[in-house]
């Protein structure tokens, strides 16, 4: 009778627990989103469901991203990714007026000129999915399988600085991740500090 | 802003370029960028053999723009300096000011604005300098951001001594001063943290950190990670020093990892607030604790729920209860819309008394008191008070009196009417003798309320007083159950006698806990008060007085009352020591002395008015079993005496989630962080505590 009064509370303290909004957490359901990309497309996260999908926070202004976009490490990944069926969606959440807010057609051709290869770069002048994945920086990274839980937060790699030369000593997070569940291992290193500047809600 | 899209780039680009690529070819003192000038310090114009050597690299910035702490916060990036210095010299850390807090949008960064000093010591070994000037040199990387954020990077020379002169620069000196003022106090201050059990927040407490109430008070760790900089901080009310609510970080911390960090104390002062660091390190609380962060609020209600049904049975309420069922067995004939009555009035009567005590504890704790559950039973002149109102009870159920329209006293009243009030009156009664029993949930569910919002811990009070009041509530309000209780008859008078016996026991029991609060004089006194009430009693049974006379009565009582348990009111009516050389005094310092040698201890929390902690002694501490196993394995016995208000043991208590007593903590040999033992002792819980060995 004690017992199942205790496992009545505790369930009940467990429910109420999860109905709270919050950042994500790995190992849970990353939250869903629909966003729409510079060509107008709707896409939603539920529709990759059986497919890992990346989320890549960006801003082509941000001398962290221009560091990874000058050397070509962030196009070189996302070549990777597409070629393991992995979508890569680069998201913009810089508010209008803000740096790195972009019109559908100027992302596009930042797409073009840094010979980028997402699969889609979703707008995001609200910073609803920014928000709804607590995007602190750009590049801030997230992987989610899938089953679409979350598996991967963080940066892009290991070395916060903005020097470029520092990326070939880095260890690649994001591809490292996308290689070891390619492996069927464990993510050895799930979440991350992102770096980088502050996403300009 | 089209500027920034378009035409800006290229100008940013160029501009860091700039940077990157123009270090001054040989070095000098100071660089200057669009947003800072930076300049290489020295404190002393020239170097000693054996010296710590400080050197200083100062930032100017231009308006609204800034550099980051050791810990950017949601963003951002640190300064990282690379030291080339003569052979054999070595660079310590950097030493960071206080840092302010930098909201960038819905996002924190940890940071300073317009200047920053951030020293370094250098350490010159002993021996001859090598000969001619010698060259520092640093190599420095930063990011200076507005919204937009720049890296920036220099190298840094300074030659030494200072050609032409060997005295200190005073401008430096006085920087060097400044830059020293913004450290974090020195002594760093200990405390303690706990994850909550969904891993979203994090309770810091910092018990010997006294912060005013008016001020901001914020918490930076200096690692990313465990806290979210960006997240609001609540205070939390704190028995004594600090406790913050902050929200974890992306990586919470896990295991038995310390925490460290800044409070930061911000006082308004004019314009700019006054502010003040603190470097803490905080150690996890270890989840078996029952930390009462991990209770969720439904979880102590129902604790709360629980431990009111069980207060039902302890013995400081049974007496009570039993008068409360004699009421019925008169009711009984009664109409049913009486007994409804009678059963809200009693239930209405307990709800309130405990809401009153949840307020009464609030107050307490808001004007800082340590006080904890049973803190009443803690004053020696209440527990008189509570004798001699049991004895009046008493006296009145054997028959030494009674009571028409008496005003002698709620206490009287009580068992005598019949009415709503009398009721209600009872349920006050039996909330007020139920607050020492500490039933087991209620621990637990108290501590919560100790150290949660004053909605929560009204709520959780509340729940208390609902478990309390059901079951005569229940029976009140369900002709079924009343059919169950024996029909009126000459037995009532016996019974009614029969009661009066375990409120002479409950006087007995009271008067033993004040012989353990105060000296013999006092107690002497406060026996004779009890033979003026008796007195008193049997002169209002033999002759009841009415008018004046009545008023008289009351007031010669009250006077000689007055009078009498003065000495027991006295500040130090001197506990007798209860601790002799097998049960050595509790202390904190004790305790690390005994695990610091090695010895395994157990601390026994105690006091004597705790029955719950006189049985628990009884059948599971004296015994025979109990005492061999302590003395096999050379387990130091410690007792935390709280019988008479000590604030270092009840801070102690809610450090473990508890605000009350029993509490048992078993120091394995050589650990710092106690098991908590449960509330309920039994020689086999013991045993198995110390088979781990």
């Amino acid at each position: 009778m004690l017992q199942s009064f205790l496992r009545f509370v505790l369930i009940a303290f467990v429910l109420h627990a999860g109905s709270a909004v919050a950042a994500p957490r790995v190992g849970e359901p990353a939250p869903d989103f629909t966003g729409v990309d510079t060509q107008g497309k709707t896409h939603q996260l539920a529709d990759y469901r059986g497919k890992a999908v990346v989320l890549e926070w960006t801003n082509h202004d941000c001398p962290y991203v221009r560091k990874h976009y000058g050397a070509g490490n962030l196009q070189e990944q996302q070549r990777e990714a597409a070629a393991q069926g992995v979508i890569w969606l680069s998201v913009i959440s810089s508010a209008p007026g803000q740096q790195g807010h972009v019109s559908p057609a100027e992302a596009d051709e930042l797409t073009r000129s840094r010979k980028a290869a997402p699969h889609a770069v979703l707008l995001d002048p609200e910073g609803r999915i920014g928000r709804a994945y607590g995007a602190k920086t750009t590049p801030h990274m997230y992987i989610i399988d899938e089953a679409g839980k979350l598996v991967y937060m963080g940066g892009i790699d290991s070395l916060a600085t903005a020097d470029p030369a520092d990326i070939p000593k880095a260890t690649q997070y994001v591809r490292v991740a996308l290689k070891e569940r390619a492996a069927g291992q464990p993510i050895s290193a799930p979440v991350t500090r992102p770096y980088g500047c502050s996403v300009k809600y | 802003m089209n500027l920034m899209k378009a035409g800006c780039f290229p100008l940013f680009l160029c501009l860091w370029l700039l940077v990157l690529l123009a270090p001054p070819a040989h070095g000098a003192a100071t660089v200057s960028t669009p947003h800072a000038t930076v300049t290489l310090l020295s404190e002393q114009p020239q170097a000693a053999p054996g010296q710590t050597l400080w050197l200083g690299l100062r930032f100017e910035l231009i308006p609204h723009w800034h550099v980051y702490w050791r810990n950017p916060g949601a963003s951002g990036a640190a300064p990282v300096v690379r030291w080339m210095l003569p052979e054999g010299w070595t660079a310590g850390d950097l030493h960071w000011p206080v840092p302010q807090r930098i909201p960038v949008g819905p996002l924190t960064n940890y940071g300073y604005a317009e200047a920053v000093t951030l020293l370094v010591p250098v350490r010159i070994p002993e021996g001859p300098l090598p000969s001619g000037p010698l060259t520092l040199t640093a190599d420095a990387e930063w990011l200076v951001c507005q919204v937009e954020c720049i890296p920036e990077s220099g190298r840094f020379t300074l030659e030494l001594p200072h050609p032409g002169s060997l005295t200190g620069n005073p401008e430096t000196q006085r920087l060097f001063a400044a830059a020293r003022a913004q450290w974090p106090e020195a002594d760093r201050v200990t405390g303690r943290y706990r994850l909550a059990g969904d891993a979203r927040t994090l309770t810091l407490e910092a018990p010997g950190l006294a912060v005013d109430d008016r001020a901001e008070v914020w918490f930076a760790a200096y690692e990313w990670g465990p806290v979210d900089p960006s997240g609001a901080q609540s205070r939390q009310p704190a028995a004594a020093g600090l406790a913050l609510r902050v929200p974890a970080g992306d990586l919470p911390p896990t295991g038995a990892v310390p925490l460290d960090g800044l409070v930061v104390v911000e006082t308004p002062n004019g314009s700019a607030p006054a502010r003040r660091g603190y470097a803490v390190r905080l150690e996890a609380q270890p989840a078996a604790t029952g930390a009462s962060e991990t209770l969720g609020l439904l979880a102590a209600l129902g604790f709360a729920f629980l431990g009111g049904l069980i207060l039902n049975v302890m013995p400081c309420v049974l007496p009570v209860l039993g008068i409360k069922v004699l009421g019925f067995v008169r009711e009984a004939g009664a109409n049913h819309r009486r007994r409804v009555g009678h059963g809200l009035s009693y239930g209405a009567g307990i709800l309130l008394s405990f809401l009153a005590l949840a307020a009464a504890l609030l107050l307490l704790r808001a004007s800082g008191a340590a006080l904890g559950w049973g803190f009443q039973l803690q004053s020696p002149v209440l527990v008189a008070l509570l004798a001699y109102l049991m004895l009046l009870v008493g006296l009145n159920l054997s028959g030494v009196f009674t009571v028409g329209a008496g005003l002698m006293g709620a206490g009287q009243a009580l068992t005598a009417g019949s009415g709503l009030f009398n009721t209600f009156a009872t349920g006050v009664l039996a909330a007020v003798v139920a607050s020492p029993c500490t039933a087991p949930f209620m621990g637990t569910a108290l501590g919560f309320a100790l150290t949660r919002p004053a909605s929560e811990a009204l709520a959780v009070f509340l729940a208390l007083g609902v478990g309390f009041a059901l079951p005569v509530a229940l029976l009140s309000l369900w002709p079924a159950q009343v059919r169950w209780l024996p029909k009126p008859g000459p037995w009532m008078k016996r019974f009614q006698q029969a009661l009066a016996f375990p409120l002479y026991a409950t006087a007995a029991w009271l008067l033993w806990v004040l012989s353990q609060q105060t000296d013999a004089r006092a107690y002497g006194a406060a026996l004779a008060g009890l033979v003026v009430v008796a007195l008193a009693a049997w002169l209002y049974g033999q002759w009841p007085p009415r008018g004046w006379r009545l008023g008289l009565l009351g007031a010669a009582v009250t006077v000689a009352l007055l009078l009498l348990l003065r000495p027991v009111a006295g500040p130090d009516g001197a506990a007798p020591a209860r601790a002799d050389s097998e049960r050595l005094a509790w202390s904190e310092a004790r305790v690390r002395e005994l695990t610091a040698a090695g010895r395994p201890v157990f601390v026994n929390f105690t006091a004597a008015w705790c029955i719950t902690c006189q049985v628990n002694e009884r059948v599971a501490l004296a015994t025979e079993n109990t005492q061999r196993r302590f003395a096999d394995r050379a387990v130091a016995y410690l007792v935390a005496d709280w019988t008479r208000r000590d604030p270092v043991i009840a801070r102690q208590l809610e450090r473990h989630g508890r605000s009350g007593v029993p509490l048992y903590l078993w120091y394995a040999p050589g650990s710092e962080t106690p098991v908590v033992l449960p509330p309920l002792l039994t020689e086999g819980i013991v045993a198995e505590v110390l088979q781990s060995l």
